[in-house]
C-alpha cells in the first residue's frame, strides 16, 4: 500500500493530511466551551487597561514575563493563588509566555504599586540592583493608542459577547460594570478619567502635566494594566 | 531514460540560497546581541537612548526568532526544495515556463514578506504569539507565498519522470501541508477595523490591528498546537528531507533501510501532532490533555531517532569519509544533535522534569541544540553541497570549512552546557524553601546568579556566528573564485579546494 | 575495550562529576525535592544515553560494512537497501507505545490524577511541617526568620539594607523620617494602621493645647524633627500639646486610639502588611498572602533594625 501511495502524490498528500489533522481536533475541541467561561471576579479590561495591554504586547514583555502561576507551593508563595482557566476568559491573545527571565506577572497588581512601577520602568536597576530588565524610558513620552483599544473593545463586545456596560459578578457578591464609551470621544474621556487616578499616584512631572493636558503617555496605560492583574 | 544528464535549472534555488545566507547572518547576529544583552544589559543603550526602543531585548527577541525561522530556515527549505525537487523527480524547472514564473514570483513575494515582517516587528506591531507574531496583512502575504510554494511543489511533482517519490519528497510534502494547516488555524483573528461605535464612527485605531478568535486557555491550546508543530514542520520534517538527500548523495552510500524510513516517516507524522500539550504542563488546560502531551512526547523519541539512526547506518563502514570530509562531519554531527534534542525534549516533557525546566534557560538550551546543531548544520551542509553544482565551481576552501566546523561545534557545546546549568540552577532556586519554610530566594537572586552562564552562552553564540560568517565567505568565494569543475566531478563527494 | 567506549565512559564520568559539583555548589541544591532529583537524573540520563547510542553507531561506521539487497529504484543515483528495521529500535518503539497506554489507563489514570489535588497535598504537608516546627519560635530565631521573609519579599522595594533606596520606599532603619511626619500632620492619615478605619485628622484638626490654636507651620517643622529624631531634642512641648493626647507622652501610642510612632511594633507592621499603606513616599501593597507567623517574624526583624 505504501509503495502505491508513493507513486500517487495526491493520495499520499491526503494520507499525510488525515494523519496529522485529527490530533488537533482531539486536543482542542473537547474543552473549548468549558475553557471560555469566566470565573466569578473576572471583568473585561477597561479602555485604558486594554491600551496598556497593547503597550505590553508591543514591547513583547511576554518575551521575559509569564502570566501563569503553576500549582506549586513555591509559586503560590511567590506570586499568589495558582492561575485558573476562567481568569483568562477575556485575554485575547493569552499572554502566558514561555520564558521567565523576569518574574511572573499574573497577580502583580496585588503586590506592586503605581509609584513602584514608575520607578522600575524608568530604570529597573535603580530599584532592583542587578536587574537585567531594559529601561523603558520612551514609554514616558510615547502616547498610548486609545482609539485602537476602543476599536478592540467594540470588536470583542460584538463578536465574542464580552460584557461591556453590563454587570459582572464579583467574588464578594457585588457586581462590577466596566464601561465602554458610545463614541470615540467618550472612550477617550473614560480612559483619561482613569489615567488621572493613576497619574495622581505618580511622581514624574512631565507625565502628570501630559495627563492634565488630556494626553495619556504609554506608561500610564501600562501601569493601569499592571494594576489590573490580580 | 536518457543518457545525457538533464540540465537542471537552479535559478530559483540560487535566489533562496542568497536569502538563506543573508537572513541567517542577520538572525544570528541579533541572537548574539540578545545573548549579550542578558549578560550585560547596558548594551541596550550603546546605540543611544533614542534607539533603545528598537534595540532593547524585548523588541529584538521576536526579530531573532522570526529571522532565523522564517528567514534562514524557510529560505533553506525553499532553496533545497528547488534543488532537490528537480533532481529526485528527474525534471528540470526549465521545462516549464509556468513553474519558472511561479518560482520567481514565490521568491519575490517572499522577499516582500520578509521586509514587511522586519519593519513591523521593529515598530512593535505584533500579536505576541510566539512564531506567529504577524498581524493579518502579513498573514495574508504568507498564505500567498505558501500557496505559490505549493503550486511549485505539486507542479514539479506532476511533471516528474521518476514515478515513485523519494523519501525527501515525502517530507517536503508534509512540510507544506503541516505548515498550511497550522498557520491558518493559529492565525484566526478578527481585524478591529471592522468595528463601528454606537455613534456610527468607523475606521479609527490602527488599521492592521486584530484580536484573536480564541481567548485564554483556548488560545494557548491552539497556539501551542501550532508552536510545537511549527517546530515539527519547520525544524524537523524539512530538515530530515534534507539529510535524506544530501548525506547519501555526498557520501555515495545507499540508504540503510527503506522500512526504517517508512516507519519513521509515518510514525513521526502520526505522533508529532499529539505532543503539543508538553508546552502547557501544569497550566490551566485539563490534566488529561497534559498527560497526553507527555506520553506522546516520549513515544516520539523513536520515530525521530529512526531517521537519525537510518542516516548513521547509511554511513556504516564509511568512517574514512567522515574523518576526511568536513561536509560529511556537519551532517553526521547534525544527526547526533538531532538525536540529542529529540531525547532532551521528551525528558523535559515529563511532568516532574518540566516542573523545573519550564520557563527556564534549560528550554532555551534545548531549542538551540536543535536549531544550531541540527537545523543550522544541515542547512549549511546542504548549501555547501549545492554550491559546486549550482555554480559549477569547486568549494573554495576545505580548510576554512573544517575550522568552521570545529568552531561552531565548540559554540554549540558552550551554548547548551551553559544554558543547561543555568536552567537547572534557576529552576531549583525558584523552588527552594529555607529552613523556616519561606522562599529561600527573591527573584532577583535567581537572575544575578545566571550572569556567568549568560556570558558563556554569548561567547558560544559568537563563535557560532563567526563560523557562519566563514561559511558565507566560503560560499561567496566559491561563487566567484572557485576552480571551475566538470559535471563528472560532481557525482558524489563535493570537490573542494585546499 | 575499544577507545570509543572508553572515551564514552570517561565522558560520562566527567559529566557526573560536573553535575555533582554544579548541583552541589548551586544555590538551590537538590534540597530533598523529588522534582529536583528527577530533573537532574533526566539531564544525566540524556547525555549518557545519547553518548552510548551514538558511540555504538560510530563503531559501526568504523568496523562494519554496508550491505543488503538494493531496491530497484534509485533517485538521482541514491540507492536504498531493503534492510529490516533495527531490532532494538523496533522493540523500544513498541515498548514506549505499550508504556504510554499503561500510563494513560493505569499508571496515572486520566480520571484519578489531579494536579490541584497534588498541590493541596504538598501544601498541607509543607505547612504542617513548618507550623509544628516554628509554632513557638522567639527571639533571635524569630528575627532570623523575619530576615528571610524580608529578603525574599520586601527587599525589591525597601532595599537590601532596608533603607528605602533613596526615598523610593520607607526607610525601615528608623521609625519615621521627618518628611513622612510632616506629610501626615499636614494631610492626616487614613491607612488602617490600627487595623480598623481610624483616621488621624489633618492640620485643620490638630490643636495645640498649649496655645489653644491650630498647629502652625513652624510647629509642624519642629515636631516633625522631634518625632523623626526618636522623640528627642526640641519640640517636646509641642508634641505634648498636640500629639500626646492620642499617641501618648512617649509616642508609643494607645490601643484603639493611635499607633506607636516612637518604635516599630508587631501590631503596626502587621497592620501595614494586612492593609498596605499610602503616604508621601508612595504606596505599599498589602501582603496578606504571608501567614501570621511570617508577619510576626518580619515585624520582629523590622523592629530589630531600629532597636539599637
Ligand atoms: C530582558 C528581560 C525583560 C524584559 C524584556 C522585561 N522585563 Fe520585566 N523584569 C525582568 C527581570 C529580570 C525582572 C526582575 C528584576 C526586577 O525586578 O527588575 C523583572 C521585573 C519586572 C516587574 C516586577 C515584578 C515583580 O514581581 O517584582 C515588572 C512589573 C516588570 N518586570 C514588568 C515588565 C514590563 C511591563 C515589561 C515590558 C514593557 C518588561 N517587564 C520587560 C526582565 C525583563
Ligand atoms: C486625634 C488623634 C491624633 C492626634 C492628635 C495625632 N495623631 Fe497621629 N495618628 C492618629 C491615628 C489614628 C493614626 C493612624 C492613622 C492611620 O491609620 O493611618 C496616626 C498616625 C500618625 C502617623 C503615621 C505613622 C506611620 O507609620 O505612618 C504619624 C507620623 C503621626 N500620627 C504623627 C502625629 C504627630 C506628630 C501628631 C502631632 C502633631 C499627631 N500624630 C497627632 C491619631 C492622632
Ligand atoms: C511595592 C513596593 C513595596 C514592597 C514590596 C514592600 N513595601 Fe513596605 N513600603 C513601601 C512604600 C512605598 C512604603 C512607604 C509608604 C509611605 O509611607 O509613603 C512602605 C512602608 C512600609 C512600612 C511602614 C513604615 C511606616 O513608617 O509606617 C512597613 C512596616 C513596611 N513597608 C514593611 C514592609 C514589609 C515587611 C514588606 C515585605 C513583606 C514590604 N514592606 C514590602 C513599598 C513596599
Ligand atoms: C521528540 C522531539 C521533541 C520533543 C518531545 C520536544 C519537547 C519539548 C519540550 C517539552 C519543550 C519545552 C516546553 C516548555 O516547557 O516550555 C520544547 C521546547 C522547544 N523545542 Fe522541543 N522537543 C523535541 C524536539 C525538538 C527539536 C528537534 C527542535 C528544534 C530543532 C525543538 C525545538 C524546540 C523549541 C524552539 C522550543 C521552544 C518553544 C517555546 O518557545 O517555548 N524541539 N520541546
Ligand atoms: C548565533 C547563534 C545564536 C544565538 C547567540 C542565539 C541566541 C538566542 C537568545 C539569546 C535567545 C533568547 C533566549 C531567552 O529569551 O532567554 C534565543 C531564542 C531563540 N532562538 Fe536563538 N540564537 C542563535 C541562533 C539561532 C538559530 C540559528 C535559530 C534557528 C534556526 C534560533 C532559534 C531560536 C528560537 C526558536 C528561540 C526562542 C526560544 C524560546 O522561546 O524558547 N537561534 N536565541
Ligand atoms: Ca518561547
Ligand atoms: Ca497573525
Ligand atoms: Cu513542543
Amino acid at each position: 500500500m505504501f509503495h502505491w501511495l508513493e507513486k500517487n502524490p495526491f493520495f499520499f498528500a491526503v494520507g499525510v493530511f488525515v494523519v496529522i489533522a485529527f490530533a488537533g481536533l482531539i486536543e482542542i475541541v473537547p474543552n473549548f466551551a468549558q475553557a471560555s467561561r469566566p470565573v466569578i471576579g473576572t471583568a473585561p479590561y477597561s479602555t485604558l487597561e486594554l491600551a496598556g495591554r497593547h503597550v505590553y504586547i508591543k514591547n513583547s514583555c511576554n518575551a521575559c514575563h509569564s502570566q501563569l502561576i503553576r500549582p506549586f507551593k513555591s509559586e503560590t508563595d511567590r506570586y499568589g493563588h495558582y492561575s485558573l482557566s476562567g481568569e483568562y476568559a477575556y485575554d485575547r491573545p493569552f499572554l502566558w509566555g514561555s520564558k521567565r527571565t523576569g518574574p511572573d506577572l499574573h497577580r502583580v497588581g496585588n503586590y506592586r504599586t503605581t509609584d513602584w512601577h514608575e520607578n522600575h520602568m524608568k530604570d529597573p536597576a535603580a530599584v532592583v540592583p542587578g536587574s537585567i530588565m531594559p529601561a523603558y524610558k520612551w514609554m514616558f513620552t510615547n502616547k498610548a493608542d486609545i482609539n485602537t483599544a476602543y476599536a478592540e473593545q467594540l470588536t470583542v463586545a460584538q463578536y465574542f459577547s464580552v460584557p461591556y456596560n453590563k454587570p459582572v459578578p464579583m467574588k464578594d457578591g457585588s457586581t462590577k460594570t466596566v464601561k465602554m464609551g458610545a463614541s470615540v470621544a467618550e472612550a477617550n474621556a473614560l480612559a483619561l478619567e482613569q489615567a488621572k487616578e493613576i497619574a495622581a499616584d505618580m511622581k514624574d512631572q512631565d507625565v502628570k502635566d501630559a495627563v492634565a493636558a488630556g494626553e495619556i503617555p504609554e506608561i500610564v496605560a501600562l501601569i493601569a494594566y499592571m494594576n489590573s492583574l490580580k | 531514460m536518457e543518457n545525457r544528464p538533464l540540465e537542471y535549472d537552479y535559478t530559483v534555488a540560487k535566489m533562496f540560497m542568497l536569502t538563506t545566507v543573508l537572513l541567517g547572518f542577520v538572525g544570528m547576529l541579533i541572537g548574539v546581541i540578545l545573548a549579550f544583552e542578558l549578560a550585560f544589559p547596558s548594551i541596550n543603550t550603546v546605540l543611544g537612548e533614542g534607539l533603545a526602543e528598537y534595540t532593547n531585548f524585548s523588541r529584538l527577541r521576536p526579530l531573532h526568532t522570526d529571522a532565523v525561522i522564517f528567514g534562514f530556515t524557510l529560505s533553506g527549505i525553499f532553496a533545497t526544495w528547488y534543488y532537490v525537487g528537480q533532481r529526485v523527480l528527474k525534471v528540470s524547472m526549465a521545462e516549464s515556463g509556468f513553474l519558472m514564473f511561479i518560482g520567481k514570483l514565490h521568491f519575490w513575494l517572499y522577499l516582500v514578506g520578509v521586509v514587511a515582517v522586519v519593519v513591523s516587528l521593529f515598530m512593535g506591531i505584533t500579536t505576541s504569539k510566539e512564531y506567529a507574531e504577524f498581524e493579518w496583512p502579513i498573514d495574508i502575504a504568507i498564505v500567498v507565498v505558501w500557496v505559490l510554494f505549493g503550486i511549485s511543489m505539486f507542479g514539479l511533482i506532476g511533471m516528474r519522470r521518476e514515478k515513485s517519490l523519494y523519501i525527501s519528497v515525502w517530507y517536503y510534502i508534509a512540510t507544506f501541508l503541516g505548515i498550511a494547516m497550522l498557520y491558518l488555524f493559529n492565525n484566526m483573528e478578527v481585524p478591529t477595523m471592522l468595528a463601528a461605535s454606537p455613534a456610527g464612527e468607523t475606521g479609527f485605531g490602527a488599521w492592521y490591528h486584530s484580536v484573536s478568535m480564541y481567548a485564554g486557555t483556548n488560545d494557548a491550546l491552539v497556539q501551542w498546537w501550532y508552536g510545537h508543530n511549527a517546530v515539527a514542520f519547520g525544524f524537523t520534517v524539512p530538515i530530515v528531507a534534507m539529510i535524506y538527500y544530501f548525506l547519501p548523495k555526498e557520501s555515495g552510500q545507499a540508504i540503510y533501510s527503506y522500512k526504517l524510513s517508512l516507519l519513521s516517516f509515518w510514525g513521526l507524522m502520526f505522533v508529532y501532532l499529539w505532543a503539543g500539550g508538553h508546552h502547557l504542563l501544569y497550566s490551566t488546560v485539563p490534566d488529561w490533555m497534559q498527560t497526553m502531551g507527555s506520553i506522546f512526547s516520549v513515544v516520539l523519541i523513536l520515530p525521530s531517532w529512526g531517521s537519525a539512526i537510518n542516516m548513521l547506518l547509511t554511513m556504516k563502514g564509511e568512517w574514512q569519509q567522515v574523518a576526511a570530509s568536513p561536509l560529511i562531519k556537519f551532517m553526521v554531527l547534525g544527526s547526533t544533535f538531532y538525536m540529542f534534542s529529540t531525547l532532551e525534549g521528551p525528558i523535559q516533557a515529563i511532568k516532574s522534569v518540566n516542573a523545573i525546566a519550564h520557563f527556564t534557560d534549560w528550554i532555551v538550551g534545548h531549542v538551540h541544540d536543535g536549531v544550531l546543531g541540527w537545523v543550522g548544520f544541515m542547512i549549511m551542509a546542504a548549501l555547501y553541497h549545492m554550491a559546486p553544482r549550482v555554480f559549477k565551481r569547486e568549494i573554495y576552501s576545505k580548510k576554512l570549512m573544517a575550522s568552521q566546523f570545529w568552531m561552531q561545534t565548540l559554540g554549540v557545546v558552550l551554548y547548551f552546557t551553559s544554558m543547561w546549568i543555568a536552567g537547572i540552577t534557576q529552576g531549583m532556586m525558584w523552588r527552594a524553601h529555607d529552613e523556616f519554610g519561606n522562599l529561600a530566594y527573591s527573584f532577583i537572586d535567581t537572575v544575578t546568579v545566571l550572569h556567568p552562564y549568560y556570558t558563556i552562552r554569548g561567547v558560544g553564540g559568537l563563535l557560532y556566528l563567526i563560523g557562519f560568517v566563514m561559511f558565507a565567505y566560503n560560499i561567496y568565494k566559491t561563487m566567484t573564485a572557485g576552480r571551475k569543475v566538470e559535471e563528472s566531478e560532481l557525482q558524489n563527494a563535493s570537490p573542494m579546494g585546499a | 575495550m575499544n577507545k570509543l567506549y572508553l572515551g564514552g565512559i570517561i565522558f560520562t564520568a566527567l559529566m557526573l562529576v560536573f553535575t555533582y559539583i554544579s548541583v552541589g555548589g548551586s544555590k538551590g541544591g537538590l534540597n530533598g525535592d523529588i522534582v529536583n532529583m528527577l530533573a537532574v537524573a533526566g539531564a544525566v540520563a540524556l547525555v549518557i544515553i545519547t553518548v552510548f547510542v551514538v558511540v555504538k553507531y560510530v563503531r559501526q561506521m568504523q568496523t562494519d560494512t554496508a550491505e543488503g539487497e538494493l531496491a530497484d529504484e534509485s533517485w538521482d543515483n541514491i540507492g536504498e537497501y531493503k534492510n529490516p528495521v533495527p531490532m532494538g529500535w523496533a522493540i523500544m518503539f513498541l515498548g514506549t507505545m505499550i508504556w504510554g497506554m499503561w500510563y494513560f489507563i493505569a499508571g496515572y489514570p486520566v480520571n484519578a490524577y489531579s494536579q490541584i489535588g497534588e498541590y493541596n497535598e504538598d501544601t498541607a504537608a509543607h505547612n504542617a511541617k513548618f507550623e509544628a516546627q516554628y509554632a513557638s519560635i522567639t527571639g533571635d530565631k524569630l528575627v532570623a526568620m523575619g530576615e528571610s521573609v524580608f529578603l525574599a519579599e520586601c527587599k525589591v522595594c525597601h532595599g537590601l539594607a532596608a533603607d528605602g533606596i533613596d526615598g523610593k520606599a520607607a526607610n525601615l532603619n528608623v521609625r519615621l523620617e521627618a518628611n513622612t511626619v510632616k506629610y501626615v500632620i499636614e494631610n492626616g492619615s487614613n491607612n488602617m494602621l490600627l487595623g480598623t478605619e481610624m483616621p488621624m485628622p489633618d492640620r485643620n484638626g490638630l490643636f495645640n493645647a498649649n496655645t489653644g490654636e491650630l498647629i502652625t507651620d513652624a510647629e509642624i517643622d519642629t515636631v516633625s524633627q522631634y518625632v523623626a529624631n526618636g522623640m528627642q531634642g526640641e519640640g517636646a512641648e509641642i508634641f505634648a500639646g498636640v500629639c500626646a493626647s492620642c499617641h501618648g507622652m512617649d509616642g508609643k501610642g494607645m490601643e484603639y486610639v493611635a499607633p506607636n510612632i516612637a518604635t516599630f511594633d508587631t501590631a503596626l507592621v502587621t497592620n501595614v502588611l494586612n492593609h498596605g499603606k499610602k503616604g508621601v513616599i508612595g504606596a505599599m501593597p498589602a501582603f496578606d498572602r504571608l501567614n501570621a507567623k511570617q508577619k510576626e517574624a518580619v515585624s520582629a526583624y523590622i523592629t530589630s533594625l531600629s532597636a539599637q
